[in-house]
């Protein structure tokens, strides 16, 4: 079957194009690189020994902090997907008072992260904390450190990843038909039910898709088990780290990275199977867009409507603490104290008035823009592809470009540095090292298996019947992708833009090995300003970077957001137009496709 | 409203467009600075320094402008800088590296990634604390255990770092590193390990030697990320715990502590920054120029000057801080065996991190 498959799949010049190209860059910068990186670390005299494996075994604090960290990663599957789609319900799927208030807060960790995200949560639950304090008066017993160990960083790390679940879970909820729900209801179906037996079925492709990522976030946990881990759980990131900078050490980072890895890959296999053969699309003949639910259970309703708000407030205090302390000085950012009438602007001043000024904001804000657009653009084709080809070829192709989670981002720069410092016939015969492209490829290539992921999953919620009507009406395969799948897609795939944009704007691991010396991005500069060993002023500074990338990052999402919010209301004033809807489910030749290009003059169907 | 989000849309656009401008146009917009691609050749220098924090890079790049050298610093980590210089040394993109210490740079050196070049001020240096023949002493650096002084008196001090955990009152008192990722800290592990060398003992250190490393992370408390040691002591959860010479006087008047600091009978170990030639620079010439330059005793005196440092040219010591050649004046240095530690760092740092540290 999967040959005839295979053979169907190479008629296409669609396929064979896209095929082609994937080839090449699978070949020149998946995997070519990573081998030659790979081959120096584990035969660094032609022969293979196993010595990383013998040390690495028959250590207790690796194989404790190994331990931890997939003791993390699969808690942390099921708590992020609890509070997530918790989240998403609220904002999205029942009628909650203030859920336009309630998103704005949930949505702050599409801004933030990393170390101060740790601290954040710090000031409030820390041993000086501010709730620790009001508990310690209320309960003088209790042990002001309670907020340590694995339990804190789990809740840490839970409330700071459902960025993917608010981003993608809620989009796919939007895509369910509401009249599904409505029959359910008049057949008498609970609301628990109908969640239950129709809402979270149809986000399957979705969840498993932000599944994985949660578990690979609890993997790599890094500065949430640094602040918060204390001596009993700390993660097995901090050693890969050493240990790739150490070239003496850098095979014992591989073989961890690999292991790390293979769970990953693995993951990743049991999710595609458990995805496999499902319909996730509606097939009603007439679609209508969701409409909000009551909760009808009065104490029902208040739990909910507590809970909420209460979840609101531990999203935003940390927000809110961090722009403080961005005024105060150093010292009292690390002691804890902070004084209302010493906060001043000085931070701001010092960052601002630098003499690289906005220069390197303005190389990454670049450099992040054209990665973001590069991969997810290059992907839509791939993703399309992989979604509906599914054979062996497909499958090696998918598992392929998932090489880059396999390897820290300090290994994949130093691969690419060792395969092309010469001039090399992969690309073309020209050397690439020390020119500006290398940084944007790196960049590229560490986006792609998350691009791909959630690309993927967005088109497996694409009605199949769509295309075949435009098909049958003799559309090419082009007219189909560009005027039927692409404004289906086109939400998640902002999304996804925009978070790749994000997260590579602070980019140090890779930047730091293959950034062109005359155009260095911002991660070097907040390396160069933030580092412990560089003064009090470090920590100040960093607390400023994080305020400064939240600005950018917060508009990046605003105008993401912004737009599809204003196409939702221009849609309202254009009754001709059926009920707005991501899945619309008429395949009736001649009625015109409904979606984000509905809202244009309807072109006629050739 | 609508209008509001247009603005801000093409706000950003233009930004973006302006930055895509400049990021095409990049070698040439900076400064006046022209550059191809290929590693910056034309008359920009591109200089690899761990050293570029607090101001220090600025205040290079415009000194080295007054006097003729066009410069572009590229700041990294030490270890960073190490394996950049190290990765790149069949296409150099650095021309001059400086700020890493001895032990970075003989690791760079037996990558066989640097040329032997002897400045115009070799003479005026010792040359006994670089190799005496690619990379040259600028500036030193002492390892130091301090203490808070307000706290406890120098007689009850500590007297050697092995008493922090041989003698109760110092357990859990003092912060113990939680990588071994910083020069500092390995340095502080070169001075107690090489105290115990023995070849017969596992990486040439005796049996007693690693039981001190068992100790020292046993009885220590675990240092906090992006918490200071000194935030730490001025919140009296620690007491006293590993620190450069350089930053003690500032963190003191930032966090408003005392520190004092411990001699042992041994000395403490010194970290010397140097200077040294990239293999491979097509700039070569100028590169040599701008090392003869950059250590002299004029421009050496300055920068000391300016950032209260120590430095090694003998001539340059009138200009520095007075306090600061005093302290190092009467500092025992400790003998280090350099190439006993440079050859077994590496293992060392890997053995400990994953059978000592906790």
């Amino acid at each position: 079957m999967s040959s005839t498959a295979v053979r169907a799949m190479v008629r296409s010049p669609f396929v064979l194009i896209v095929g082609a190209v994937l080839t090449w860059f699978i070949a020149a910068f998946l995997v070519w690189p990573n081998i030659n990186v790979l081959i120096a670390t584990f035969f660094p005299d032609g022969s293979f020994s196993g010595r990383a494996a013998e040390k690495l075994f028959s250590s207790q604090r690796a194989m404790k902090a190994l331990g931890n960290s997939f003791l993390l990663a699969v808690a942390l599957s099921i708590t992020v997907n609890l509070v997530g789609v918790f989240i998403v319900l609220v904002t999205h799927y029942f009628r909650i008072r203030g859920s336009r208030i309630l998103f704005l807060g949930y949505a702050s960790t599409f801004i933030y992260g990393g170390i101060v995200l740790a601290a954040g949560y710090k000031f409030i639950y820390g041993d000086k904390g501010i709730v620790t304090s009001l508990l310690v008066k209320m309960f003088p017993g209790m042990d002001p450190a309670w907020f340590s160990g694995f339990f804190a960083v789990l809740v840490v790390m839970t409330f700071a990843t459902t960025t993917n679940h608010m981003l993608f879970v809620a989009n796919a909820l939007k895509g369910v038909d509401y009249q599904t729900i409505e029959a359910a209801r008049n057949l008498g179906a609970s609301t628990w039910t109908i969640l239950r037996r129709i809402v979270l079925p149809m986000l399957k492709p979705t969840l498993f898709a932000v599944t994985i990522l949660s578990f690979l976030t609890g993997l790599g946990a890094l500065s949430a088990p640094q602040v918060l881990g204390g001596r009993d759980f700390q993660t097995i990131t901090p050693m890969i780290l050493t240990f790739t900078n150490s070239p003496t050490s850098r095979d014992l980072a591989a073989l961890l990275a690999v292991i790390l890895g293979l769970a990953t890959i693995l993951m990743l296999a049991v999710m595609s199977r458990l995805e496999k053969g499902g319909t996730y699309f509606s097939v009603s003949k007439v679609s209508s867009a969701l409409q909000k639910q009551d909760i009808t259970n009065p104490v029902a309703n208040v739990v909910v409507h507590a809970v909420a708000y209460l979840l609101f407030a531990v999203y935003t205090l940390p927000v809110v603490l961090i722009v403080l302390y961005s005024f105060a000085d150093g010292a009292a950012i690390q002691t804890g104290e902070l004084a209302f009438g010493s906060l001043t602007l000085e931070n701001y001043e010092r960052v601002l008035t630098q003499p690289s000024g906005l220069r390197p904001f303005t190389v990454s804000v670049v450099y992040s823009a054209l990665a973001a657009v590069i991969a997810v653009g290059g992907l839509l084709f791939v993703a399309r592809l992989l979604q509906k080809y599914k054979n062996w070829v497909a499958s090696v192709f998918e598992y392929l470009l998932h090489i880059p989670w396999i390897l820290p981002s300090a290994l994949l720069a130093l691969g690419l540095i060792i395969s092309y410092d010469h001039p090399n016939p992969l690309v073309g015969g020209a050397v690439l090292t020390g020119t500006t492209v290398i940084l944007l490829i790196a960049f590229v290539t560490v986006k792609i298996p998350f691009t791909l992921r959630m690309l993927k999953a967005s088109f497996a919620s694409v009605n199949s019947s769509l295309e075949e009507a435009a098909a049958i009406m003799g559309a090419k395969t082009l007219y189909v992708f560009r005027r039927i799948l692409l404004p289906l897609v086109l939400p998640a795939a902002a999304a996804i833009t925009a978070l790749n944009f994000n997260s590579l704007l602070d980019d140090y691991d890779t930047a730091i090995f293959l950034a062109h010396p005359l155009v260095q991005p911002l991660g070097l500069v907040i390396k160069a300003n933030t580092d412990g060993a560089e003064g009090v002023d470090g920590v100040a500074n960093t607390f400023v970077y994080t305020v400064l990338l939240m600005v950018i990052t917060g508009v990046t999402m605003y105008l993401v957001y912004g737009r599809s919010s204003r196409e939702k209301s221009r849609k309202k004033r254009l009754p001709a137009v059926p009920p707005a809807s991501q899945v619309p489910g008429s395949g009736i030749p001649g009625t015109p496709v409904s979606g984000e290009d509905a809202a244009q003059p309807a072109a006629p169907v050739r | 409203m609508r209008t509001l989000k247009t603005l801000v849309a093409a706000a950003v656009a233009v930004t973006l467009l302006a930055g895509c401008g400049g990021g095409e146009a990049s070698p040439g917009a900076s400064g006046d600075a022209s550059s191809a691609p290929a590693g910056g050749s034309g008359d920009t220098l591109v200089v690899y320094t761990n050293s570029n924090g607090e101001g220090r890079g600025e205040w290079w790049t415009a000194k080295a402008a007054e006097s003729g050298f066009k410069i572009e610093i590229v700041g990294a980590g030490g270890a960073d800088a190490t394996n950049k210089l190290i990765a790149e040394k069949n296409n150099p993109i650095a021309d001059v590296a400086f700020g890493l210490n001895n032990m970075y740079f003989s690791q760079i050196q037996a990558e066989d990634a640097l040329e032997a070049y002897e400045p115009s001020w070799a003479g005026e240096v010792d040359k006994e604390l670089g190799d005496g023949e690619t990379y040259w002493p600028l500036v030193k650096q002492a390892i130091l255990l301090g203490y808070n002084s307000d706290k406890i008196s120098a007689d009850n001090a500590p007297q050697d770092w092995t008493d922090l955990w041989t003698k109760d009152e110092f357990k859990d008192r003092y912060e113990r590193v939680t990588g071994l990722g910083t020069a500092t800290a390995q340095l502080v592990f070169a001075g107690i390990l090489s105290r115990y060398q023995d070849d017969s003992g596992d990486l040439g250190v005796s049996d007693e030697g690693w039981e001190q490393v068992e100790q020292y992370f046993q009885n220590g408390s675990p240092a906090v990320a992006k918490t200071d040691l000194f935030a730490r002591i001025a919140s009296g959860e620690v007491d006293m715990g590993q620190m450069p010479s350089s930053i003690i006087a500032e963190r003191e008047k930032s966090f408003n502590v005392n520190v004092e600091t411990v001699i042992p009978s041994v000395g403490v170990p010194l970290a010397v920054e140097q200077i040294a030639l990239v293999k491979g620079t097509e700039k070569k010439e100028q590169a040599q120029k701008f090392i003869d330059w950059f250590g002299s005793a004029e421009v050496q005196g300055e920068f000391a000057q300016q950032f209260n440092a120590m430095p090694v040219n003998k001539e340059a010591e009138a200009q520095a801080n007075p306090e600061v050649v005093d302290f190092f004046a009467d500092l025992k240095q400790q003998d280090i065996d350099w190439d006993f530690v440079q050859e077994n760092m590496g293992a060392w740092v890997e053995k400990i991190e994953l059978e000592y540290m906790t």
